[in-house]
């Protein structure tokens, strides 16, 4: 349920093949002959195994009992009751996870700006240091703290009554759907913002002196120069935090159980409620279809970055 | 780097090796006799805390390995999916022995023969006689399952908020009108708490509410449940919505709402553990609420049957279920109180009933639906309330 796996999984195949290729081009003579080529294979066997038996076959296995009956028959009836019953939490699911992924782009966009063209030295340091902390805290735990943070009389609340800053008749639960969006944007942004600040920091920094010396302001730099150029990174990063995000449980769990709730939670309760998997996974594959989408922008985008190098 | 490796290579041994200590560790006792009980926390403490120890001492040589699957009816489901795994894939003997499950699954369990009909060969078989011990929401559980308790969920209320509580759901829907999000639930989807509270609705609005609960079930009855569910998406406008049964007791402790349902063992049991405020007070509202009892049940294919029948046998004493059961955890008791109410002195046993009357639990403690009617009062709401 903790974030880094699925985006390490997901983040590495994009990777690896490219530049194997290029490292393994000359040695392949050699590498054709006899026995190394079996090692090969080999090699790679238990992870092939690994990842048709843990992944493709439960898969393919969801995909098909989605569409299939309490008897072993086929049939729609699955897939429309899980729309009649639960098309308010798909919209719901969907709305949620695509502000989440906006907020985070704008903030980790304004933290990787900052670090790239702050001037305040120990500001940029103070922030450099700070901002990786959510990385580490694993999703459930956020939505824990969350639940105690974000209560009516919860210590956000408190801190702003005894700041003066609300009245106390003025607090208000934030543990509703604004609790999940504010949980996933700050799991989320340091993700996105340490691979955007990344690939900010390896820019030719010419085109940003360049933009200076010609009188740009930096949020124009920002806006016009830098984020531009770092944009395929970024959309990488937003792909798989909408993902990331669409497959997390805890946090909607913990924090707005009721409806309209997350898909995730729907699944869970037709399974542990109802013992009713057809519904669960025709819910799993709406959200397969969802990430499905975003999937395909990505290894688009994957083919077309790795055109242009 | 070689170091590196050498400690990598020593992590990995030293976790084995752990791992192989924990899993051979309790093979050291004779028996191990192994329960899994669905259901909130407080029954894994009490399987541990309580009777674990004491059926240990009484039987040398055998340990009591106790692990909590999860609460509502998701914790028996999956119970129930581990046995049937067990099943299918043909093993002579299931590694659960003891299996403490809800009525619904009880009912399933008995119908796929996956429970051994033991309660003739315990001595405390004979104890427990009320309906709920031969019928498990609609069916014929006599003879496969003993109950370990009986519970009830009422509204709990905040008395210096709330000086006259409502006494019958229209009355609570009348007072959430006035009183906007003072009164929480936690939705169908966080525990069986705010579950009994819709079935308890739906019977308090539907023509015919005995045949919810006798039945036989009929499909067509779909339309006229979807009906007594429709004022609830109205009502769901002025209430809080909480994030489980624990949530709501939560909430009311802190003052963020000031009335909402709860299971009554779990208010008592918080109230005698200092977290909730002792002021808070219980109120069984009519024409209903619906309780269940939690049962004792042996896998057909349990490794260790004897051991389980005498675990039961303690467990539903009349000594177990003063002393445990009702002094210690706040639950009415599973057998029938003739039995237990002589072992208990007066005060505690009236400590039971202080909000909840005898006779009001008699006329307004009610079941849940039969379990075809159940699973129709959860979709209806999905799509009338939820939807």
């Amino acid at each position: 349920m903790s974030a880094p796996l699925p985006t390490e999984a997901a983040g590495r195949p994009a990777a690896l093949p490219r530049s194997r290729g290029g490292d393994g081009a000359p040695a392949l003579p050699a590498a054709r002959t006899g026995p190394d080529w079996l090692w090969g294979v080999l090699l790679v066997l238990p992870a092939l195994a690994m990842v048709a038996l843990f992944f493709l076959y439960p898969l393919g296995l969801s995909a098909v009992s989605a569409f299939q009956g309490r008897d072993g028959g086929w049939t729609l009836a699955n897939v429309v009751k899980a729309f009649e019953l639960y098309s308010l939490d798909m919209a719901f699911t969907l709305a949620i996870v695509l502000l989440s992924s906006a907020l985070v782009a704008v903030l980790s966009v304004a933290i990787g700006g900052y670090l790239t063209l702050g001037e305040n030295r120990v500001a940029v340091t103070l922030l450099r240091w700070l901002y990786r902390w959510p990385l580490f805290i694993p999703f459930i735990v956020a939505a824990q703290m969350m639940r105690s943070f974000l209560a009516k009389n919860g210590l956000m609340n408190n801190l702003l009554i005894g700041g003066g800053v609300i009245e106390p008749l003025q607090a208000a639960s934030l543990l509703d759907w604004r609790g999940v969006v504010v949980t996933f944007v700050w799991k989320q942004t340091p993700f996105v913002a340490l691979m955007v600040a990344g690939a900010m920091a390896s820019l030719d920094r010419s085109t940003i002196e360049a933009a200076r010396d010609l009188g740009a302001g930096r949020l124009r730099i920002l806006a016009e120069i830098v984020v531009p150029q770092v944009r395929p990174t970024l959309v990488v990063g937003l792909i798989l935090s909408f993902v990331t995000m669409l497959s997390v449980m805890s946090v909607p769990m913990m924090i707005n159980p009721n409806s309209p709730t997350m898909i995730t939670v729907d699944m869970a309760y037709r399974i542990n409620a109802h013992g009713d998997y057809g519904v669960a996974n025709a819910l799993g594959f709406v959200s397969y279809a969802m990430a499905g989408l975003v999937g395909w922008f990505y290894l688009r985008h994957g083919v077309r970055q790795g055109g242009a190098r | 780097m070689t170091l590196v490796k050498l400690r990598t290579l020593l992590a990995g041994a030293a976790g084995l090796a752990l791992a192989a200590g924990l899993s051979a560790a309790p093979l050291k006792a004779e028996t191990v006799l192994t329960v899994l009980t669905a259901g909130d926390q407080n029954m894994v403490d009490y399987v541990n805390e309580y009777l674990a120890p004491k059926f240990e001492a009484q039987n040398p040589g055998v340990k009591v390995r106790a692990a909590g699957t999860g609460p509502g009816d998701g914790g028996s489901q999956k119970i129930y999916e581990k046995l049937s795994a067990e099943a299918a894939a043909g093993a002579a003997k299931w590694d659960v022995d003891v299996a403490v499950i809800h009525q619904k699954m009880a009912g399933q369990m008995v119908q796929e023969k996956m429970l051994s009909a033991y309660v003739g060969d315990v001595k405390t078989g004979t104890l427990a006689s009320r309906d709920s011990a031969r019928n498990a929401l609609g069916t014929d559980v006599t003879g496969y399952v003993l109950p370990m308790f009986h519970s009830q969920i009422a509204l709990a209320y905040n008395p210096e908020l709330v000086k006259a509580p409502p006494k019958t759901y229209a009355e609570l829907a009348e007072w959430v009108k006035a009183n906007p999000k003072s009164f929480g639930y936690n939705g169908i989807k966080g525990g069986m708490s705010g579950v009994g509270f819709v079935t308890g609705w739906a019977a308090a609005n539907i023509g015919d509410a005995t045949r919810l609960e006798k039945g036989p079930y009929d499909a067509a009855m779909k339309p006229a449940i979807e009906k007594a569910l429709s004022g609830l998406k109205e009502f769901n406008k002025s209430v809080t919505l909480t994030p489980g049964n624990a949530g709501t007791l939560d909430m009311l402790n802190r003052g963020e709402i000031a009335m909402g349902p709860v299971w009554v063992d779990m208010f008592y049991s918080w109230q005698a553990d200092g977290r909730l405020n002792p002021a808070m007070k219980l109120q069984l509202i009519g024409p209903g609420m619906p309780g269940q009892p939690m049962y004792y049940a042996v896998p057909a294919k349990a490794a260790n049957q004897e051991a389980a029948r005498k675990f039961i046998e303690l467990a539903t004493s009349p000594e177990v279920q003063a002393d445990g059961i009702v002094k210690r955890f706040n639950w009415y008791p599973g057998i029938d109180a003739t039995y237990v109410q002589p072992k208990l002195d007066a005060q505690t046993w009236a400590k039971l009933f202080t909000d909840v009357k005898p006779d009001e639990l008699a006329s307004k403690g009610k079941p849940f639906p039969l379990s075809g009617y159940f699973t129709d009062i959860m979709e209806a709401y999905e799509r009338t309330v939820a939807n």
